[in-house]
C-alpha cells in the first residue's frame, strides 16, 4: 500500500510527492490531467503586490511577515517565512539537480522586475537561468522577435519598456531561420531550436544586429530538451547576456519545469497516473481509506493509502466547480469551502480591479499542519492534507504568489506528512 | 467473493464525492460534446501531442477536436475539414487536458463523418478487415508471406493501395494458428471450477499464437480452466478508419458470443489491450450503443495484466516465480492510457525476481493502429517513434527484450530498434518456467 | 466649421438607418448617414439574430406576419451571405397543450407561411437535445440572421451607391431654422468623436432612425416622441446547442426561443422597461428565468457553458392622439413631424424587427420621395449587397476555407477562426475605432476563451501594422465587406495608414477590450466559463501584468508617425 496519495500533478503535488518520497515514503500521484505551470512565466512568484494596498513588493519576505500578522489564515502565515524559505531552497535544490537551476536578484530576498509579453515589468523572486538577464534595471535592451510568430511582439514589449523608463529597442528575423513549418506553436520552435545547426544560425542572424553594449531578449523557445546548451551556445556566440521573455501558452519556460519534476518523480520510484479524476472515496473512522477513479471499465479504480493529499489547484485546476445555480464544491472529496462570499458579491465590475474578485479568496480552510478542517476548526481527516492553489484566504492571482504558495504549502504538507510516517525518523531537508 | 461479485463495482462508496445535490455529474461521467464545453483552449494538449510535433499536416488536438467542433453540424452538406485524419488517437490530449476533454473520442466521431460523406478509401477499408486478411493469410501462411513480404509486392502495395512499404505489417504465424492449436491440444486442457473466458483478438490468432498459448499457461497454472468461445475481431481498426456501421455489426456480434458467459459470472480476459478497450468502452462510447447486453459484457471484460494484479490483490496470485535477471524496457500503449487503470504490467512485472523492468517515457511508439502503414502517414509514425526507439536503445547493448501490451506497439517497437518485443503475459509464463522467450514457445516439462 | 450638404440626413445606423440609407441612394438621392458609435451597436446588434418566418405573430399580428415572410424570402437573395437557412420548429411543451397550437397552425395557413406539422421523434432525431417531453412539432422556414455582416454590407452597397455613412459621429442636436414658410429641420449638428471636432450636416430632410435614442435625438428640436425602451436580456452558449430555431408555441413571452447563431445558440429574451437605453445592466433573477425557461425547450442547458450575457434595448413607442396611422402597423411607427406638430423637414422611425427592416425603409423612402418630389421606385428588393455572392452562410464555412488552404497557422482568433489577413484588412478597410468594433466585424474574441489569446495578439498585430505605417491613423475605409467574413478570400493589405484602432494606444486598446469583455461575463460566471475567466487573468495579469503597464500618454501613442 502507499504511503501517500497526491491527488493533482501540478507544482505543490510534484514538489510534496518529491519531498516525500525522498524521505523514504512509498508515493502516488494521481491528476485528471497537468496543471498550471504550462501556462505560467516559469518564473517562482512569492509575493508581487501587497494585496491589501497593491503597492509592488520589493522584498517578499519581510512583506510576507507583515501579511502574516494581517491575516493570519492566509497560506504563507500558517506555513510561516521560515518554512517559506526552507521551501524555496529545496525548490532550487531540485531544479539545479535536475538541470534547471532557478536563481534571485542579485540582492538576495529582492524581487526581480522581469519584461513581461507587454513589456510592462512583472515581479518574480526566483526565474530560471535563461530569464534572469533580462532583469530590467541594466544594459539597453534589444527585443528580438520572429516575423509572423503570432505570440510575441517586439515592437510593442520595446514601447512599453521604453515609455517606463528603459533603453529598448525591438528587431525581428525571419521565422524560417528557426522552422519551414507553416504552422507552429511555441513548443514546435522551440523543439526547432533543439537543434545546433538552427541555434547556431540564429546566433549569426542575432549578432549582426547587435549594437554595443546591448543584451538580447528573445521569446521563450530557446530549445526544449536541449535548452541548457542552446542557450550557452547563443551566449557564447554573442559575448553578450541573451535572455527568454515568456509569452502566451504554451509557456516554454513551465513545460522545462514540469519535465524536470517529472524526471524527479520518476528517479524517485514515485508513480504518476494522469486521466485520474477522483469520483468518489471511501473513509472509515474518520480517516480516508482509499478514493475512486474512473476507468474504460464500470468497476472503478481504487487508491488506498495511509496519507492523502489534496493538491488539485482550486478553481483554476477544476479542484472547485460551480454551476448556474451558484453552488460551488470542492470536486475530489466534497470539503466544506471556506470565505465563499455572497453571490452578488462574487465579482466586480472591472476585469482588473486591483483589489481582485473576492470568489477567488475561497477554498478550503486547512489548519497549520495543513489539514483541511471543518467550521468548528477540527480535521475533517485525521489523513487528508492540502496544499497550493485549493488553500482558502488568498487570491494567488492578484497578489502574485502562484508559485510561492504551491511551494511553500506543498512542502509544508508533505513534512508534515512524513512525519506522521515517520515519525522516530529525523526529517531531514 | 463469487466470480460474479467479481465482476460488480466495489463496495459502494461512502459519500459521492463531487456531487452536492443536485450538482453536475463528474468530467468523467458526462456526455462527449458536453465535455467539449469544459475546453480552455489552454493548449497543453497541443505541448504534448506528438503528432502535431512531427508534422504540421495535423494543426493539433486543441484545433481539430473541440475548437473545430464548434464548426461541425450533423447533417450539414459537407464536412469541413480534414486535417483531423492526421490525429493518429494516441490519446496522449486525454491525459494531459486538465479540463477532461474527450480530445481523442471527438477526433475520431469527426473521422467517421468525413467517412460517412466521402466514403472510405479502398486502403482503409483493407486495413479495417484485420480478421478477414489474417483468416485468409493463415490458410497458406508460408505463401502469405511470401507473397506479402518481398519488396516487389511491398512496393506495388505502396504504389496502388498507398500502404507503406517499410511498415511493419506482421507475418502469419507459420505454426499455425492459435485456433489450430488450440484444437490440436484440445486435451491436454485444464479442468477446474474456476473459470475464465479468454478473448484472444485476430493478432493472437493469425500472428501471434504464442501470446495466447502463454496465456492459457499462466491460466492453468492459477487453477483456471480456459474457455475459448466463438469470437470475432473486436472492429478497432474499422473504428480507427471511421467505418461505424461495419464496426457496429462487430462489436454486436461479439456482445451476443460473449454475453451467456458474462451472465454467467466468468472474467472475459484479453491479451490484446486495444481489443479490450474497444469491448469495454471505446466501440459503445463511439457508435453510441447503450444497452443492457452490451454493458453487462463491458462490466465483465478485463485486460490481461489488469486481472493478474487483480487476483494478485486478492492474494490469489501463483508467486512460484523464477529469478529472470533481466533489464526489460516497457512501453505502454495508447491504450494502456485509455483504460485509466494505471499500468498493471508494471504490478505484476514487479513481481519477478530479478527483472529490472524500466518504464518508456516515450508518448506513442508511432505506429497507432492502422495509422502508421499508411503511405502518407508512415514517416510522421517513425518521427513520433523516436522518442521510445531511443529510449530502448540509450538502454544499452544488455537490452534483448522490450514488453508492451499492445501487439501493435511490439510489431513497431521490433521494427525501430530490432529488439524483440514480447507480452508482459510471456514474460509471466517464462517466470512461472513454462515459456521460453526466445524461441516464443511452451516449454514441455518432462512428465507432460 | 465643415459642412456637409445631402439631400437626406439619416440619423442612426442600425439596421433600419441603413436600409433607408441604401435605398434613398439607390434612388439616386445624396445622403449622408451618421451614427454615433460603430454599425450595428444599437438593438440591431443585441437581438437573438432571428430571420422570421413570420411564425411568432402569425396569431398575435397577422399583418406582420405577412410581411415577415415577404421579407424573409427577399433577404434570402439580398443578403444571402447573412442568412442561415436554419429552418425552426414551434414545439408544443407540456405547459403549452390548449388551443394555441391550431390556431398557430391556421393562422400561418392563413399568412402563408409554410408550416408543416412533424412527428415528434423527427424533431428528436434532428435535434436530440430537444426535450423529449414536446408533443407536437410545426416546422417553419425561420432563418439565422448576422445582423452585423447584413450591417456592413448594406453600408457598404450605400456607399456604393453613393451615400456618405459616418460612424463615431454623434449627433449633438438637430437644427432648426426659421425661414419663409414656417421653422422646419435643416439637419443636425454633429461630432466627430475621433477627431473631437464638430460639423454640421445640412439636409432637406432628415430621418431620425435612432431606435432607442429617437426620443433623445427628436428632443433637442422641442418634439416629444415617447420612446420606451424596453430591455431584454439574451444568453450565449459556447456551442451550438441546437442547430434549427426552436421556439415554443404559444403567444410570445419572456425565454421561449433559442437561435443558433455561428458557433452558438442564443437563448431569450426577457422584457422590462428601462429608463435609460445607455444604462442597461443584467440582472441575476433575469439569467436564472433565461436558464430555467431555455430547460424548458431543451434540458440540458442547466448543463451547457454559458458564454456571454448581454442586453439590447427595444424601442417602444408610446403613441400620441394625433399620430398618423397611415403607415403604421402595430410593428413600426412612422412619424411626420410636419403634420404631427408643425415642424417639417423630420421624419421619426421607430420599432419594427431585424427581419422587416428593408420594407421599413421602404417605406420611410417612399415617404421621403413624396415629400422631395423624387419619383423613383424602390429597387432594393432586387438589388443583391456585395457578398451576397457568395451564397447562403454555412456553419463551416470558416473551417472549411481554413483547411482548404491551410491558414491554421494565421489565425488570430483561434475559437471563431479569424486569420490575421482578416483582421489587418478590417482594421485598414472599415472603420474601426477599438478591438470591439473589430470583433463585430470578424467575430474577434467571441468565442469561448473570449479573447484571451487574440486580444494579446490582435494589439500586438495592430501595433506592429502602425509602426510600419506610412500615414497617420485616418478614418478607415468605405468598408470593404465581402470578403470579411472568409479566411480564403481576404487579401493581405500592403502598409498604409495606421489603423484607426491604434489612436487610442496599445495599452488601453488592449484594457478596453478585455474590460468590455468582462462586462457580459461576469454576470454568467460558473462552471467552465469561470475557469476560463481564472485563466484569463493568470494570462493578463500574472503573466502579462496588463494592470501595471506604463501610463499612456494622449492619441497618437504607439503609432511611428
Amino acid at each position: 500500500m502507499f504511503d501517500l496519495t497526491v491527488i493533482g500533478a501540478g507544482l505543490a503535488g510534484m514538489l510534496a510527492a518529491c519531498n516525500a518520497a525522498k524521505a523514504g515514503l512509498k508515493v502516488k500521484v494521481i491528476a485528471q490531467g497537468l496543471g498550471a505551470l504550462h501556462w505560467s512565466a516559469g518564473t517562482v512568484d512569492v509575493l508581487g503586490y501587497d494585496p491589501a494596498t497593491g503597492t509592488p513588493v520589493s522584498h517578499p519576505l519581510q512583506a510576507i511577515e507583515a501579511l502574516s500578522a494581517a491575516q493570519p489564515a492566509h497560506p504563507y502565515a500558517l506555513a510561516g517565512t521560515q518554512a517559506l524559505a526552507a521551501a524555496l531552497d529545496e525548490f532550487q535544490a531540485l531544479a539545479a539537480e535536475a538541470g534547471l537551476p532557478y536563481a534571485g536578484a542579485a540582492t538576495a530576498g529582492e524581487n526581480l522586475w522581469l519584461p513581461s509579453p507587454l513589456g510592462a515589468a512583472r515581479p518574480a523572486l526566483l526565474a530560471p537561468k535563461a530569464q534572469l538577464a533580462g532583469a530590467l534595471a541594466g544594459a539597453p535592451l534589444l527585443i528580438v522577435g520572429l516575423q509572423g510568430m503570432r505570440d510575441f511582439f517586439p515592437e510593442l514589449i520595446a514601447e512599453n519598456l521604453r515609455r517606463a523608463g528603459h533603453q529598448a529597442r525591438a528587431a525581428s528575423l525571419p521565422l524560417e531561420l528557426v522552422t519551414t513549418r507553416r504552422d507552429s506553436n511555441n513548443v514546435h520552435l522551440a523543439l526547432a531550436l533543439d537543434d545546433p545547426a538552427r541555434h547556431a544560425a540564429l546566433g549569426d542572424a542575432l549578432a549582426a544586429l547587435l549594437q554595443p553594449g546591448e543584451r538580447i531578449g528573445l521569446p521563450a523557445i530557446v530549445g526544449l530538451k536541449e535548452h541548457a546548451a542552446a542557450l550557452a551556445e547563443l551566449r557564447a556566440r554573442l559575448g553578450v547576456p541573451v535572455f527568454e521573455v515568456p509569452t502566451l501558452p504554451p509557456s516554454v519556460p513551465g513545460l522545462r519545469l514540469n519535465a524536470a519534476l517529472r524526471g524527479h518523480l520518476q528517479r524517485l520510484g514515485v508513480r504518476l497516473e494522469l486521466n485520474a479524476e477522483v469520483t468518489g472515496l471511501h473513509a472509515a473512522g474518520g480517516r480516508l481509506t482509499a478514493v475512486e477513479t474512473a476507468t474504460s471499465s464500470t468497476r472503478p479504480r481504487r487508491h488506498e493509502a495511509h496519507s492523502f493529499l489534496l493538491a488539485t489547484g482550486g478553481l483554476l485546476g477544476r479542484g472547485i466547480d460551480s454551476d448556474h445555480a451558484g453552488r460551488v464544491w470542492e470536486t475530489a472529496l466534497n470539503l466544506p469551502l471556506a470565505a465563499l462570499p455572497e453571490r452578488t458579491a462574487w465579482f466586480r465590475p472591472g476585469f482588473l480591479d486591483p483589489a481582485g474578485h473576492p470568489l477567488f479568496r475561497s477554498g478550503v480552510a486547512v489548519d497549520r499542519h495543513f489539514q483541511p478542517v471543518d467550521e468548528a476548526g477540527a480535521p475533517v481527516y485525521a489523513n487528508l492534507w492540502a496544499a497550493g492553489g485549493i488553500l482558502a484566504h488568498a487570491d494567488p492571482v492578484q497578489e502574485r504568489s502562484l508559485e510561492g504558495i504551491a511551494i511553500a504549502t506543498g512542502i509544508a504538507a508533505a513534512r508534515e506528512i512524513v512525519a506522521t510516517r515517520r515519525p522516530d525518523e529525523e526529517v531531514t531537508s | 467473493m463469487t466470480a460474479a461479485q467479481r465482476n460488480e463495482p466495489g463496495t459502494e462508496p461512502v459519500g459521492q464525492a463531487s456531487s452536492p445535490a443536485g450538482a453536475p455529474v463528474p468530467a468523467a461521467h458526462a456526455s462527449l460534446y458536453e465535455l467539449l464545453d469544459q475546453c480552455l483552449k489552454c493548449n497543453i494538449c497541443a505541448s504534448y501531442c506528438p503528432v502535431a510535433a512531427a508534422t504540421d499536416a495535423f494543426p493539433g488536438p486543441k484545433y481539430a477536436g473541440p475548437q473545430a467542433q464548434r464548426f461541425r453540424e450533423p447533417g450539414a452538406r459537407r464536412t469541413p475539414d480534414h486535417s483531423v485524419d492526421y490525429c493518429s488517437a494516441c490519446r496522449v490530449c486525454n491525459e494531459a487536458c486538465p479540463s477532461g476533454v474527450k480530445i481523442a473520442e471527438l477526433n475520431a466521431r469527426a473521422k467517421a463523418k468525413i467517412v460517412q460523406e466521402r466514403g472510405i478509401p479502398l486502403r482503409n477499408w483493407l486495413l479495417g478487415r484485420n480478421e478477414v486478411l489474417g483468416r485468409v493469410g493463415s490458410l497458406a501462411p508460408h505463401l502469405a508471406n511470401l507473397g506479402m513480404h518481398n519488396p516487389v509486392s511491398r512496393l506495388l502495395a505502396e504504389k496502388v493501395m498507398g500502404i507503406a512499404r517499410e511498415a511493419p505489417i506482421p507475418r502469419w504465424s507459420t505454426r499455425g494458428t492459435f485456433g489450430a492449436w488450440l484444437k490440436r491440444t484440445k486435451g491436454r486442457r485444464l479442468k477446474s471450477d474456476k473459470k475464465v473466458v479468454y478473448f484472444h483478438g485476430c493478432s493472437t490468432m493469425y500472428y501471434e499464437p504464442a501470446v495466447g498459448q502463454a496465456a492459457v499457461a499462466v491460466f492453468e497454472h492459477n487453477g483456471y480452466e480456459v474457455i475459448v468461445p466463438p469470437q470475432n475481431c473486436c472492429g478497432l481498426p474499422m473504428l480507427n478508419n471511421g467505418e461505424f456501421p461495419a464496426a457496429a455489426k462487430l462489436y454486436r456480434s461479439n456482445i451476443a458470443k460473449l454475453l451467456p458467459y458474462a451472465e454467467a459470472g466468468l472474467p472475459i480476459v484479453g491479451t490484446s489491450i486495444s481489443c479490450v478497450l474497444t469491448l469495454r468502452e471505446e466501440a459503445a462510447e463511439l457508435l453510441g450503443i447503450d444497452e443492457e447486453a452490451s454493458r453487462t459484457v463491458q462490466r465483465a471484460t478485463w485486460d490481461m495484466c489488469e486481472w493478474l494484479r487483480d487476483l494478485h490483490e486478492r492474494g490469489e496470485l501463483r508467486t512460484d516465480l523464477c529469478e529472470l535477471a533481466m533489464l526489460l524496457p516497457y512501453h505502454a500503449s495508447c491504450q494502456t492510457r485509455a483504460h485509466r487503470m494505471g499500468k498493471p504490467a508494471l504490478d505484476v512485472l514487479a513481481l519477478v525476481p530479478g527483472l529490472d523492468v524500466r518504464e518508456s517515457d516515450a508518448r506513442c511508439c508511432g505506429l497507432a493502429g492502422t495509422y502508421g502503414y499508411k503511405v502518407e502517414k508512415y514517416p510522421i509514425a517513425m518521427k513520433v517513434g523516436q522518442e521510445a526507439f531511443e529510449f530502448i536503445e540509450d538502454l544499452g547493448d544488455e537490452v534483448e527484450f522490450v514488453a508492451a501490451d499492445s501487439e501493435i506497439c511490439r510489431w513497431q517497437l521490433e521494427h525501430g530498434t530490432h529488439k524483440a518485443a514480447r507480452h508482459p503475459a510471456e514474460v509471466l509464463a517464462a517466470a512461472y518456467g513454462l515459456y521460453d522467450l526466445r524461441k516464443r514457445q511452451l516449454v514441455t516439462k518432462p512428465g507432460g | 466649421m465643415n459642412h456637409i450638404q445631402a439631400d437626406i440626413l439619416v440619423i442612426g445606423g442600425g439596421a433600419t438607418g441603413l436600409g433607408i440609407a441604401w435605398d434613398a441612394a439607390l434612388r439616386g438621392l445624396r445622403v449622408v448617414l451618421v451614427e454615433k458609435h460603430d454599425l450595428a451597436t444599437g438593438t440591431t446588434g443585441r437581438f437573438h439574430g432571428l430571420l422570421h418566418s413570420g411564425g411568432r405573430y402569425a396569431v398575435k399580428d397577422p399583418q406582420s406576419a405577412v410581411e415577415c415572410i415577404a421579407e424573409n424570402r427577399i433577404l434570402r437573395r439580398t443578403h444571402s451571405h447573412c442568412i442561415e437557412d436554419t429552418g425552426g420548429f414551434f414545439v408544443v411543451t407540456p405547459e403549452d397543450e390548449g388551443e394555441y397550437p391550431d390556431a398557430f397552425r391556421a393562422a400561418c395557413a392563413k399568412a402563408g407561411i409554410p408550416c408543416d406539422e412533424i412527428p415528434v421523434a423527427e424533431a428528436l432525431r434532428r435535434e436530440p437535445r430537444l426535450n423529449p417531453r414536446i408533443s407536437r412539432v410545426f416546422e417553419v422556414p425561420d432563418g439565422g440572421a448576422d445582423s452585423f455582416l447584413a450591417a456592413h454590407a448594406t453600408a457598404q452597397a450605400a456607399t456604393q451607391a453613393g451615400a456618405r455613412i459616418l460612424v463615431y459621429h454623434e449627433v449633438l442636436r438637430l437644427l432648426v431654422e426659421a425661414g419663409g414658410s414656417g421653422t422646419r429641420v435643416t439637419g443636425a449638428r454633429v461630432r466627430d468623436v475621433a477627431r473631437g471636432e464638430e460639423l454640421e450636416v445640412h439636409a432637406a430632410l432628415t430621418v431620425n432612425a435612432a431606435g432607442a435614442w429617437a426620443g433623445r435625438v427628436a428632443a433637442t428640436a422641442g418634439l416629444e416622441v415617447n420612446v420606451i425602451p424596453g430591455k431584454g436580456i439574451m444568453l450565449a452558449t459556447s456551442q451550438r446547442i441546437v442547430h434549427t430555431v426552436i421556439n415554443r408555441c404559444r403567444m410570445p413571452g419572456d425565454g421561449d426561443i433559442i437561435v443558433p447563431a455561428h458557433t452558438v445558440a442564443v437563448v431569450g429574451t426577457t422584457d422590462r422597461h428601462v429608463s435609460d437605453p445607455d444604462e442597461l445592466t443584467i440582472e441575476p433573477w433575469e439569467v436564472s428565468l433565461l436558464m430555467a425557461e431555455g430547460a424548458k425547450l431543451v434540458p440540458s442547458l442547466d448543463r451547457a457553458r454559458i458564454v456571454r450575457a448581454w442586453a439590447g434595448v427595444r424601442p417602444l413607442y408610446q403613441q400620441r392622439q394625433c399620430d398618423a396611422t397611415r403607415d403604421a402597423t402595430r410593428a413600426f411607427a412612422l412619424l411626420d413631424h410636419a403634420s404631427c406638430d408643425d415642424l417639417p423637414g423630420l421624419l421619426t422611425i421607430i420599432g419594427g424587427k431585424w427581419t422587416t427592416f428593408r420594407l421599413m425603409a421602404e417605406k420611410v423612402v417612399d415617404r421621403a420621395c413624396e415629400q422631395l418630389g423624387v419619383t423613383k421606385p424602390c429597387r432594393t428588393a432586387e438589388t443583391p449587397v456585395p457578398g451576397a455572392e457568395q451564397g447562403r452562410y454555412w456553419l463551416g464555412h470558416r473551417l472549411h476555407e481554413v483547411e482548404e488552404q491551410a491558414l491554421q497557422g494565421q489565425l488570430v482568433c483561434e475559437c471563431e477562426l479569424v486569420t490575421r489577413a482578416m483582421l489587418e484588412h478590417a482594421a485598414l478597410a472599415n472603420p474601426t475605432h477599438s478591438l470591439d468594433d473589430l470583433r463585430r466585424d470578424l467575430r474577434l474574441g467571441m468565442g469561448p476563451c473570449q479573447g484571451a489569446f487574440c486580444t494579446y495578439r490582435a494589439v500586438g498585430m495592430l501595433h506592429e501594422m502602425a509602426m510600419r505605417a506610412s500615414a497617420a491613423p485616418g478614418d478607415g475605409g468605405a468598408w470593404d465587406v465581402a470578403t470579411m467574413s472568409s479566411p480564403a478570400q481576404t487579401p493581405r493589405p500592403a502598409a498604409g495608414a495606421a489603423p484607426a484602432a491604434m489612436r487610442q494606444g496599445a495599452n488601453p486598446l488592449l484594457r478596453g477590450f478585455l474590460e468590455e469583455r468582462w462586462r457580459g461575463l461576469w454576470p454568467i460566471l460558473w462552471g467552465a466559463q469561470l475557469r476560463q475567466e481564472r485563466l484569463n487573468q493568470v494570462l493578463y495579469q500574472c503573466l502579462m501584468n496588463a494592470d501595471h503597464l506604463p501610463d499612456d500618454g494622449q492619441g497618437g501613442a504607439g503609432c511611428s508617425i
